[in-house]
């Protein structure tokens, strides 16, 4: 609609209502144009409220146009008024205002002019859908008509007269939105989706303090930055460092993702954040200047003496706004002149912030707001306009700039935390004789955060006075006094739906819910008694009756929560009115909840069933788009109640991603019944917001009413709940199932510091002694024969049979795994494998002469495959699995040459292998092999059947499988007989068990062997992951009749061959895992909920592409230790080369130790019932934490 | 092994074929949106968890920014743009015009396609069956009421099976 209406208005316009602004230059309130289109112009925006089409609605009103004659520009800062952010839910109340005023006034306008034209006089003319008539008259004239070519300016009058409501023909009906067809069909252009000519894609590295925006150190934090570990990056374009701000641009979004993550980046440690774990404590020693709205009746006098006096504390959480799209924009900084894509909610006051950055005039900037996701107050919308901004500046060229999820999650302004404390009495009578309120509200309008990262504006400490929001309560108390302290953020937050208004009507409508149980009255009719404003009193009355609201004096508490599958039904309470802007500022619509709860006395859980909410909102422009408004907000606060909470560690925020931050899902959703007092004629008010703010007294005492215990602090988790119950009731009788508990982590937990590795570590001492007596005893062997070096062989001179099959037994020696670096040209060397005893790296197998194998002959490769030995006569170390590849005949082994030297040679000289002493004297190895190595062929065992005897040939030759699944001695030998494929490290990986003596819980049979070599997956077990899943891809180029043969082989290992009916039996196992899986009950179950449940629940595959293992299934989380889930965990997988899955995404830039620890307790504990938990799973996480960074900075 | 990023690959997106000089491990859902331009399709996390982005792939749900663009040669993919035939909109985007199931819309890609998807492997799912489906389908604007009204439209329920017996309103 925007779109539409952009197309040149100036041109075409006729009728244009506006006003001179001071500044000289015209704001436009609205255009007809030539053609009889209108367009009205808003300086709020639409934040998906659907409030484009109420204030279309209004105009086409006023005007008797059309509906669809009327379009909308809302928040362009070229082209509509400065009207303030869109907040507070008063664009109907106050923007529309002036707005509705330039309607009437054009009506005026038009219809004198065509008085003329029609010779009548104006009053006797009506207009209908847009045509302007006298009554009795057959002609008709459109706007345009009447306009007739000319141009019309005129200047604003707000007095003039509007319509009066009872002749309303369009306002007050549910027209349906505009905006909807075009959202449906994927044709709407979200900010996101603005695409320009030569555009390229911005990333942004934000520093380590993530949602922190005052002390010194913000815009300082910045060590060193380095260009060159991005500069080569395919698609790299720039990267743009001011201060702490640090942007990166490419030609494609994924590579600049790609640079983002790869840059190497190194930050000052932020100081600590007061530790938020309390926030009560952390609230009330924050800094506060109190500020006293209200004060009289001498409450101090008054308390002592009243006959009830209670004294109580109610804590709010930090909270997300959450948008479902991370916040992006578009800039086009050229020639001094900056467009911006916007999907801000204040546009006038995000140009104000960019002339500071930019150092412009507001008149060279030019904001183009578009839809974006919902925000429901400040979140990073306006911060990564300034993010694109600044790296257009840099590039001169259109820059798309997208924030990440977690970006958006860490650092949006939060909804502040909010801790209150009330204190009042009951007289002798049960009248409400005294209420001192108190409230802090550590929150701002969010800084943007460009100004504070690149130093423009300095981190200092800023309070705002928005935490006086329905602060003052709608019951008459005698004596009152209500003070609001006023504080800066502690961390980073700015308003959010509901401001302060939801936690101060949580403490006034819980406060006032426990008045009139200690009065022992009904709760609505000890609120009707003292309720100051009758309208309000009217709207709780109707609900109440609307809902079926059962009197009581006191909680009924449904039982003891034994019986029933261990419910408790409620029915809870509360009104509120929100108040907004400055002190004392305006009320918006009247909402009143009634809310009916079951809480599951085992588990804690609440479940919202119901919700009634009666809601006054005077006159409404489009009752559905007022109906829906309601809807959202019980849902969303619904949410916020009951499972909302920002984590925070290491002083900073820790909730990056859904798994962490758990919002509302549809199982969950409640009934709503919408009562909506029809109020033709009283003015319209803000609409929606205010249903938010009674919801979390009108839960609170909901759960009171069942159960008889008061809650105070939000959110209600089931932990919460449960921990509540027990401490006023005891303990109920332990479960019969098992319920993993959260692993609680020491407080003040540290990762320890980086070692050496623990087998190193432990075995140093002990190897120094066997290497010295291997040396002495290996005197005379240590020294081994050059072999010539010969011109690299043509490889004309091998048959196109023997190169194929050499093609083959590389693929299934997996050559190229090892030899070749990650990225690099395959086979060149210089990857590096982890051993016990250092790093070892891959040699260069290309036949380059000099850095590779080019020079060796046939003879000289024989000779290193069987024995270990280099063509110049030193040892190999057994890294390289010569031991293995000795059992390879003679024939495949002149085939595996020839393929090799028919590669194209490169020219590579990888790294040299350094190793601790004793391990660096290469000579040694002669020793080893005469302990460990045996070069000898296997002979066919000719009882079994021709398939084994291939598979074992391929396994224990070529495919040298014990390699990774077999065990080492302390000098690094495989273990032979009983421990042979027993299992085995490869790259930090656990290589399971092959014998049959493996931890996956189902066995594995042949064709699941086959399934998982051929495809990388199989189904009752899970994807290759780690070393195995290059494997999997190498042996690709294997034939099926070898693969098949491998695992009629490995199938044979097992002692006991799996039996039954396998997939009744997977089916067994998942069932078991999920029963009971909900309610999530601990950080790990609401991680596991939020991140992995989408695809590894039971189910999945048959509803998702690319769904995950029931994680019951698999290996990882059966195993002994927890390494390998740990790694896939922070590493995700890679889509197998079959197709048999896709990607897994990696979880290490988003949950911190702590949470995957709590994941991969909670995984154990959950999928793989009958085994022991892991110990030490943090340290393990750390540690595996730690060897990645390591091996990404070593990579590069 | 990493594959080189001038590589082509094939996708069959909305009944083309297109082959595309894409790096093979970009995101399915950049290569959508960026390279075929398409808006249905949204970035919403990245990682799996919000629906945001589902396209349809063979017909299943598919969570287009975890999938690697590589790693869907050859496979049937749809997405919003691609529902409507001759103009007219798939039965499941008409009942969420009925219903006015849109507050921003931004989540309304994965809760159509999502839906889409159900209906084709289970024509008549009950309320129970609609909200599992939806289970993992994230909505912040808190439109899940109408949103289910829309499901059950699409899937032969009353619309207003759960609401209106209660709700009665202006
Ligand atoms: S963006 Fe793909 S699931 Fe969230
Ligand atoms: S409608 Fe806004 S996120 Fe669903």
């Amino acid at each position: 609609m925007t779109d539409a209406a952009r197309t040149g208005d100036q041109e075409e316009a006729r009728l244009v209502i506006e006003r001179g602004s001071a500044s000289g230059s015209a704001e436009t309130f609205l255009i007809v144009h030539a053609d009889g289109r209108v367009t009205g112009h808003n300086g709020h925006v639409d934040l998906g409220t659907g409030i484009a089409t109420a204030l279309a609605q209004i105009v086409a009103e006023e005007l008797d146009a059309a509906p669809d004659q009327v379009a909308m520009v809302l928040g362009d800062t070229g082209r509509t008024p400065d009207q303030g952010p869109t907040i507070a839910s008063e664009t109907i109340q106050v923007a529309a205002v002036p707005l509705r005023k330039a309607a009437a006034q054009a009506r005026g306008i038009l219809l004198s002019r065509a008085a003329r034209l029609l010779d009548a006089a104006p009053e006797d003319l009506a207009i209908e859908a847009g045509l302007v008539f006298a009554p009795g008259s057959n002609r008709r004239l459109g706007f345009g008509e009447i306009l007739a070519g000319a141009t019309i300016r005129a200047e604003l009058d707000l007095a003039t007269p509007v319509k009066p409501a009872e002749a309303y023909r369009l306002v007050g009906t549910s027209l349906p939105r505009v905006d909807i067809p075009d959202k449906v069909s994927g044709r709407a252009t979200y900010v996101h989706d603005v695409r320009l000519p030569g555009m390229l894609h911005g990333r942004v590295v934000r520093p380590p303090y993530a949602g922190r925006d005052s002390g010194d150190f913000i815009g300082r934090s910045l060590l060193f930055v380095d260009r060159a570990s991005v500069a080569s990056l395919p698609g790299f374009v720039e990267l743009v460092v001011i201060a702490d701000f640090v942007g990166i641009v490419c030609e494609r979004e994924d590579q600049a993702a790609e640079a983002a993550r790869r840059l190497k980046i190194a930050w000052r440690e932020p100081p600590p954040l007061p530790g938020l774990d309390d926030l009560a404590a952390a609230l009330t020693a924050h800094p506060a200047t109190p500020r006293t709205l209200s004060d009289h009746g001498d409450v101090e006098a008054v308390l002592p003496g009243s006959a009830v006096r209670l004294k109580r504390r109610y804590v709010w959480p930090y909270q997300m706004h959450a948008s479902i799209g991370p916040s992006c924009a578009v800039a086009d900084f050229r020639d001094g002149l900056l467009t911006l894509w916007s999907g801000t909610q204040n546009p006038h006051m995000l140009r104000g912030d960019l002339c500071r950055l930019l150092q412009l005039p507001p008149e060279r900037i030019d904001i183009r707001r578009h839809e974006a996701a919902g925000c429901y107050g400040r979140n990073c919308a306006d911060d990564v306009s300034a993010d694109a901004s600044l790296l257009s500046r840099a590039v001169g060229r259109p820059v798309r700039v997208q924030l990440t999820r977690a970006e958006e999650h860490a650092w949006e302004p939060k909804g502040a935390a909010q801790l209150i404390d009330v204190e009042g009495g009951l007289s002798a009578d049960g009248g409400l004789a005294a209420y001192d309120f108190e409230t802090r509200y550590p929150s701002n309008r969010g800084p943007n955060l460009a100004l504070l990262l690149t130093g423009a504006i300095s981190p200092d400490p800023q309070p705002s006075d928005m935490g006086d929001r329905t602060a003052i309560p709608p019951y008459r108390y005698a004596a009152e006094r209500i003070r609001v302290h006023d504080m800066a953020p502690i961390v980073r937050a700015s308003w959010m739906r509901g401001v302060s208004a939801m936690p101060n009507s949580f403490a006034h409508e819980s406060f006032i819910d426990e008045l009139a149980a200690a009065a022992v009255e009904d709760p609505v009719a000890f609120r009707l008694r003292h309720l100051k404003d009758p309208r309000a009193a009217e709207l709780v009355r109707a609900t109440a009756g609307r809902a079926g609201w059962v009197e009581r004096s006191g909680p009924r508490r449904t039982g003891d929560g034994s019986g029933e599958g261990g419910k408790l039904y409620g029915q809870g309470f509360a009104y509120a009115v929100y108040v907004h802007g400055a002190f004392p500022g305006t009320a918006a619509a009247h909402a009143a909840w009634i809310a009916e709860v079951a809480v599951d006395r085992r588990t804690g859980e609440v479940a919202l069933e119901r919700v009634v909410v009666g809601h006054d909102t005077g006159q409404m422009i489009n009752p559905a788009g007022v109906r829906h408004q309601i809807h959202g907000n019980v849902v969303q606060s619904a949410s916020r109640v009951l499972k909302e909470e920002v984590a925070f560690e290491n002083s900073t925020v820790a909730s990056r991603d859904w798994g962490s931050y758990p919002i509302a899902q549809f199982p969950e959703i409640p009934d709503v019944d919408v009562l909506m007092l029809p109020r033709p004629a009283d003015p319209p008010l803000g609409v929606g917001e205010s249903a938010s703010v009674p919801s979390a007294a009108a839960i609170a005492n909901a759960i009171f009413d069942a159960t008889g215990v008061r809650f105070r602090e939000l959110p209600f988790t089931p932990e919460r709940i449960k921990a509540g119950l027990d401490a006023a009731w005891g303990a109920p009788a332990p479960p019969a199932r098992l319920e993993p508990a959260a692993p609680a982590p020491a407080p003040g937990t540290v990762s320890p510091r980086r070692r050496p590795p623990l087998l190193r570590r432990l075995l140093a001492p002990v190897l120094a002694g066997l290497a010295a007596t291997i040396g002495t005893a290996a005197v005379g062997l240590v020294l081994r024969a050059p072999i010539a070096p010969v011109a690299p062989p043509d490889p004309a001179t091998w048959s196109a049979a023997t190169l194929e099959r050499g093609r083959q037994l590389a693929a299934l020696g997996d050559c190229a795994v090892c030899h070749t670096v990650p990225g690099g040209s395959a086979n060149a060397g210089g990857r590096a494998i982890e051993t016990p005893f250092g790093t070892v790296y891959s040699t260069n197998i290309t036949p380059d002469p000099e850095t590779g194998i080019g020079a060796w002959s046939y003879p000289a490769f024989a000779r290193a495959m069987r024995e270990g030995i280099s063509r110049d006569g030193r040892h190999l170390y057994p890294a390289f699995p010569y031991s293995a590849f000795a059992k390879t005949g003679e024939a495949d082994l002149e085939a595996l040459y020839a393929h090799l030297m028919a590669q194209p040679p490169v020219r590579a000289t990888p790294p040299a292998t350094a190793l601790a002493f004793p391990f660096n004297l290469r000579p040694l190895m002669a020793g080893w092999n005469a302990l460990y190595h045996k070069a000898e062929a296997l002979r066919p065992v000719v009882s079994r059947s021709e398939a084994w005897n291939r598979g074992r040939y391929l396994v224990e030759g070529l495919g040298h499988c014990s390699a990774c699944h077999s065990p080492r001695n302390p000098l690094g030998a495989e273990k032979r007989g009983a421990a042979h494929l027993s299992g085995g490290i490869a790259d930090g990986w656990h290589a399971p068990a092959l014998d049959g003596t493996g931890e996956a819980p189902l066995g594995w049979t042949q064709d699941a062997l086959y399934a998982y070599l051929r495809t990388g997956r199989s189904a009752e077990h899970g994807a290759a992951a780690g070393s195995m899943a290059p494997v999997v891809a190498s042996l690709t180029g294997v034939p099926d009749t070898d693969i098949r043969a491998m695992a009629v082989y490995l199938a044979s290992l097992s002692k006991a061959a799996p039996q039954g009916d396998r997939q009744a039996e997977a089916a067994r196992l998942v069932a078991a895992s999920e029963a009971d899986i909900r309610p999530a009950q601990s950080l790990g179950a609401r991680l596991y909920d939020g991140a992995c449940a989408v695809c590894h629940r039971s189910g999945a595959e048959a509803t998702l592409f690319n769904a995950g293992t029931p994680l019951a299934l698999t290996t990882a989380v059966n195993a002994a230790a927890p390494d390998n889930l740990i790694r896939t965990i922070f590493g995700g997988l890679a889509p197998a080369a079959s197709g048999a899955h896709s990607a897994m995404p990696g979880f290490a830039e988003t949950f911190t130790d702590r949470q995957v620890a709590a994941l991969v307790s909670y995984l154990r504990s959950r999928f793989a019932r009958g085994r022991a938990p892991w110990d030490d799973v943090e340290a393990r996480v750390a540690k595996i934490r730690a060897s990645l960074s390591e091996a990404s900075t070593a990579g590069g | 092994m990493t594959p080189k990023s001038d590589a082509a690959i094939s996708l069959t997106v909305n009944g083309t074929d297109h082959r595309l000089a894409v790096p093979p491990a970009a995101p399915l859902l950049d290569v959508l949106r960026n390279d075929l331009r398409l808006n249905g399709p949204k970035f919403g996390c990245g990682l799996g968890q919000c629906g945001a982005c589902t396209v349809l792939i063979d017909g299943l749900a598919a969570r287009a920014c975890t999938i690697p663009a590589g790693s869907v040669a050859g496979r049937r993919i749809v997405t919003l743009e691609g529902l409507s035939r001759d103009g007219r909109l798939d039965a499941v985007q008409e009942a969420f015009v009925a219903e006015q199931a849109v507050q921003c819309g931004y989540c309304l890609n994965g809760m159509i396609m999502t839906l889409k998807a159900l209906t084709l492997r289970d024509p008549a799912p009950d309320e129970r069956a609609i909200r599992e489906a939806l289970r993992y389908n994230l909505c912040r604007c808190g439109t899940h009421l109408e949103i289910l009204a829309a499901a059950r439209r699409a899937c032969g329920l009353r619309p207003d099976a759960r609401l209106s017996a209660r709700d009665g309103g202006a």
